[in-house]
């Protein structure tokens, strides 16, 4: 309970197909930790971690949640949009379909999300190309390029990352923030208006709760 | 007047005619329907509305469709309109006495589909007062009718959880009170619905309105919301986790005036120490105290807010001026491997002056937590102010002391130390003097002393722990002498000085008369208890005074016990000093009234017969005699009389208080637990301990005064016997090799060797046999099995040590006092075999 120690809290979203490793994603960044058998999510699950972006002077507080790929999930994950800042659009390189299917969670995100919510497009598990024969190409279906025009054509960042060896994971998370941070000084959202980012407040200062008032008269 | 003309054709009918109530319904309901002109749609719920008291069944057989018609399509745009169906819709599924099936097939029509729902969910959102305001009580009524249904439905409507924190934003305070009930049934068990509300800020805006109440200060909408922040975190450790990374937690310190960044060192400010204190603060601290309880219990202890949490409620229980059941609860929060420096937190504990109604107030000297906590579980709270007064409150109060005391001394290292500090130090002999001890030894007096019969009962529980499968500290204790220890000024005087005041009357120690050499502990409790028995013979059995002999006799014989189990030390002192004599009266004069102390004698009997290890004057072989003669069976059925006995029944882990019996009968239970009186008998760690020795014991009571220890093998503390006989072996064979090395000198006698070989093949066979009998245990039960697999690692390093004894024999060539040794390995093998049965 020491003190604030993080300049904005951003909060995060995490959507993608099942299984594309979201949730591997987010206790890569939490705990660096890889798990061989995750559980899939059920609902929505929330991590945090803080990170700090140098070039601003800045440490964020990354609040995350990490929703269910499953598509039963779909109307309780959506709830989630609405309310974050920013947002990491998972597929698996090695699955096409995941890839094909990002395109309807894009959808969903545009529709249900603050207009200004930074999306970033992750294509994870890029461990699989590294083929035993050491070819480059293993089992990968989507091509980076690929991945990389689409990101560019609907305006989102984009990163092939790794939750297994750990590769560009807190990258992805740190372009996002940056994104984000951008936005916020260029005046993008009117004084914090956007519902996923909060400033840092002094100390305690959101109670204030009169003392002194009511006090027993004490004889020592 | 349009509204009247309309309600007036609509009665009258076109004819003219008078209608019956369900023509009239019928027509009303077929003007809901989209194609009619506003007004006359708004007219027609009106009347519905007016009609649904008296016609529930027609309104709802013909109206509710075009009702939910009317609620989708109007209610936006028409207040009136929306209130008024809202209000006709809340009345049809209300659930009353008569017409409890017809609300509920209401409720079932209105939730079949789910845009209704959703469109109640929307409706919500308007900040219209009468539409948000009908809108929440008809939803809080179907959530009480089906509450599954409607949060299936919360989770897919679109804007469900936004409206649920535009209205917790609501400043109205009609609106805010309706709001909480209707969240609290909305998130109750559905962990998505919680983590959904969480995200979207559900916190921050239930601290805000608590704050905006003025805290705890607040009244019932503080309670409210902080009732809702626990239904939020108590069973999802994904909104645990969100919270704890808020600044959420520091706040709840805040609200109890204890400073979030508090270091260990610092005291804590008098503002959180002495605060006033009415019912509903003190149910809303409750409240607070509860989440922060969770935060601690539902993660590893170690991180930094959680030692916060930790001393926050260590100050609250022992040095704040808080309402005792508060105190009680903040205890029973602590953690249970509590890893919080007791001893190194320095408190300054307060005490009410007298007669000023908690108006003002002492501050005393400070002391350790540890000192306090101790002073708390053997005194009462205030340095035993009110210890006269035995209310079911105050002794839930010292009875979560003596729990956390218990967790606390878990550790062997503690226990030994406190044990340590009793005894006489080496270098001054003149021990240090513990609250604990003085309270332990403070001797019965006639006219019997109610408030110190409870002191000395709740030290000997709290020393029962220093003691339970300690054999080191039991040694300690052995070393403990009372007289010299106790002097005859109130020991806490030491740490609890008034600033200014007189000391507290009411502990004076008699003068005993003056002994020579100083009295062991054993050996004063065994005259104590002598006195008492002698005292309580002198009572008609339903006295009050007896009763309390009763407990105090009660409370030595349980410490007896746990220290004389495994401890034949112990066991002789105790025998030495006449011990046996105490026990055998009571056992043998039993009264039909009395079921719990022959029982406890007869335990205790069987527990000196089984330990009664070491050479002595009283042997086994003289406490069988004895034990033939009362007789197995009626010793047996003593102590299944005990288990039978409520009051060692109804104890449970953490409930040891029991009401007094007479203060029931008296009063019927209509008064607060903070009038009426409570007592113990028993706690739960000696139940428990009862509980799984008692057949040990019973069984040991038929064997024969020879037979080894069959208790060794089947009892939890084996694992301690055969350590001790480790060490035994090591010193012996250490001695061994001492002797083997004069032998060496010495000439060789071939024959002896071979003498020596047969023997240790002999032991070896035995210890095949010995095999053989653990084998057939394990079989036969499963406990066995389990502790015989606790021993199997000594087991086998005793096995070791017999090679490498026969390894030395084989070596001895020398030896000249053969037959003297061939004794003692006679001795060792006895222990051996005893260990592994
Ligand atoms: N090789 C490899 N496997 C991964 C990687 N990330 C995740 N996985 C594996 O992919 C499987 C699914 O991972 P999850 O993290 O549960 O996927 P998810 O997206 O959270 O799935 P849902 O919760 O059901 O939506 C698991 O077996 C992971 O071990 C990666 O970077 N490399
Ligand atoms: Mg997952």
């Amino acid at each position: 309970m020491s003190g604030i120690t993080w300049h904005y809290v951003l909060k995060f979203i995490i959507t993608g197909d099942a299984a594309v490793g979201k949730s591997s994603l987010l206790v890569r960044l939490t705990d660096q930790r890889f798990l061989t058998n995750p559980d899939p999510t059920l609902g929505v699950e929330f991590g945090s971690k803080l990170i700090e972006i140098p070039e601003e002077g800045k440490i964020v507080k990354l609040q995350c949640w990490d929703t269910a790929g499953t598509e039963s999930f779909r109307s309780i994950t959506r709830s989630y949009y609405r309310g974050a800042a920013g947002c990491l659009l998972v597929y698996d390189v090695t699955s096409r379909a995941s890839f094909t299917n990002a395109r309807s969670w894009l959808a969903d995100v545009r529709e249900h999300a603050d207009p200004h919510l930074t999306c970033i497009l992750v294509g994870n598990k890029v461990d699989l190309c590294e083929a035993e024969d050491g070819t480059s190409n293993g089992r990968r279906e989507v091509s980076t390029a690929e991945g990389e025009l689409w990101a560019k054509e609907d305006d989102l960042l984009f990163v092939e990352a790794s939750a297994k060896s750990g590769v560009n994971v807190e990258i992805a998370f740190e372009q996002a923030s940056r994104d984000i941070l951008d936005k916020i000084k260029r005046g993008v959202f009117d004084d914090d208006r956007s519902p996923g980012v909060k400033l840092s407040k002094p100390a305690n200062s959101n109670l204030n709760i009169d003392q002194g008032s009511t006090r027993p008269t004490c004889c020592s | 007047m349009d509204f009247l003309s309309q309600t007036y054709i609509a009665l009258r009918g076109p004819t003219g005619a008078p209608q019956t109530a369900s023509e009239t319904i019928t027509k009303l309901s077929d003007r809901l329907s989209p194609g009619t002109l506003l007004a006359d749609r708004r007219a027609a719920v009106l009347s519905l509305k007016g009609l649904t008291r008296d016609w529930k069944e027609d309104v709802g057989e013909n109206a509710l469709p075009g009702l939910l018609e009317v609620l989708q399509n109007d209610a936006e745009i028409d207040p009136d309109i929306g209130k008024a169906a809202l209000e006709t819709l809340n009345t049809l599924c209300e659930v009353d006495e008569n017409t409890k099936d017809l609300a509920l097939r209401h409720t079932e029509y209105v939730l079949a589909k789910e845009q209704p729902t959703h469109t109640l969910f929307a409706l919500l959102g308007n900040s219209n007062f009468y539409i948000r305001y009908a809108t929440i009580q008809l939803l809080t009524t179907l959530l009480q009718n089906r509450r599954q249904v409607v949060q299936g439905y919360f989770l897919k409507a679109p804007s469900g959880a936004s409206s649920v924190i535009a209205v917790l934003e609501d400043k109205r305070e009609i609106i805010q009170n309706e709001s909480i009930a209707l969240i609290q049934s909305l998130i109750s068990q559905s962990p998505d619905i919680q983590k959904v509300l969480a995200f979207e800020g559900a916190f921050e805006k239930l601290f805000h309105t608590v704050t905006q109440e003025n805290g705890v200060e607040g009244g019932i909408v503080s309670q409210d919301a902080l009732k809702c922040v626990d239904g939020l975190l108590r069973f999802n450790t994904s909104n645990q986790s969100y919270f704890r990374e808020t600044t959420l937690p520091s706040s709840l310190c805040s609200l109890l005036q204890f400073p979030p960044n508090l270091q260990i060192q610092d005291p804590v400010p008098q503002e959180f120490s002495l605060q006033f204190w009415d019912q509903q603060k003190l149910i809303n601290v409750s409240l607070v105290i509860g989440i922060m309880g969770m935060l601690i219990s539902s993660k590893g202890n170690s991180a930094p807010d959680s030692s916060v949490f930790v001393r926050c409620f260590t100050e609250l229980a022992l040095s704040s001026n808080a309402p005792t059941p508060l105190k009680t609860q903040a205890l029973r929060l602590l953690p249970d491997n509590l890893t919080f420096p007791l001893s190194g937190v320095i408190l300054t504990p307060y005490m009410p002056v007298p007669e000023t109604n908690g108006e003002e107030w002492d501050r005393l000297e400070p002391a350790s937590a540890l000192d306090v906590l101790v002073e708390l579980a053997v005194h009462g709270e205030y340095n035993g102010l009110y210890r006269d007064k035995r209310t079911t409150e105050s002794l839930e109060l010292r009875s979560a002391a003596a729990t956390v005391f218990e967790n606390f001394v878990n550790k062997e290292e503690i226990r030994q130390a406190i044990v340590q500090g009793m005894a006489p130090s080496e270098a001054t002999n003149i021990p240090s003097i513990s609250p604990l001890l003085y309270a332990l030894c403070l001797p019965p007096s006639s006219p019997i002393n109610f408030a110190n019969v409870t002191s000395t009962h709740f030290a000997t529980l709290l020393f029962a722990q220093l003691l339970s499968s300690s054999s080191r500290s039991k040694t300690l204790a052995r070393s403990i002498k009372p007289h010299t220890a106790v002097p005859t000024t109130p020991a806490q005087g030491q740490f609890f000085v008034p600033a200014d005041g007189p000391l507290r009357e009411g502990a004076e120690v008699e003068d005993e008369d003056d002994d020579d050499s100083p009295q062991s502990l054993l050996h004063l409790f065994n005259e104590n208890l002598s006195l008492a028995f002698l005292s309580r013979s002198r009572m008609e059995s339903n006295d009050q005074e007896a009763r309390e002999w009763d407990k105090l006799i009660i409370a030595y014989l349980c410490l007896l016990s746990q220290w004389l189990w495994t401890d034949p030390k112990a066991v002789r002192e105790f025998l030495d000093t006449g011990g046996l004599g105490v026990l055998v009266e009571p056992i043998n004069q039993t009264t039909d009234a009395e079921s719990l102390i022959p029982g406890l004698c007869a335990f205790l009997l069987g527990i000196c017969y089984e330990f009664n290890r070491q050479p002595g004057e009283i042997t086994r072989a003289t406490i069988h005699p004895i034990i033939n003669r009362l007789g197995v069976d009626m010793l047996v059925g003593q102590m299944n009389r005990l288990r039978e006995d409520d009051r060692f029944k109804a104890v449970g882990p953490t409930s040891i208080v029991l009401p007094y019996p007479t203060a029931i009968s008296l009063r019927s239970g209509t008064t607060a637990p903070s009038e009426t009186e409570g007592e113990i008998w028993f706690d739960w760690a000696f139940v428990d301990f009862w509980k799984s020795n008692q057949y040990t014991i019973q069984r040991g009571l038929g064997t024969d005064p020879n037979a080894m220890s069959p208790s060794a093998g089947a009892s939890a503390e084996s694992a301690m016997l055969i350590s001790s006989l480790r060490d035994v072996i090591r010193s012996q064979a250490q001695e061994l090799e001492e002797m083997q090395q004069k032998i060496g000198e010495a000439s060789a006698w071939e024959t002896k060797l071979s003498e020596l070989q047969a023997q240790v093949s002999q032991m070896e066979a035995r210890l095949v046999q010995t095999d053989e009998k653990i084998k057939n245990l394990r079989r036969s039960k499963r406990t066995c099995w389990y502790c015989w697999m606790r021993s199997a690692p000594s087991e086998r390093r005793i096995r070791r040590g017999l090679g490498r004894l026969g390894l030395m024999f084989l070596r001895m060539r020398g030896m000249k006092k053969r037959m003297k040794k061939r004794k003692k390995i006679r001795t060792i093998y006895h222990c051996l075999s005893w260990s592994m049965c």
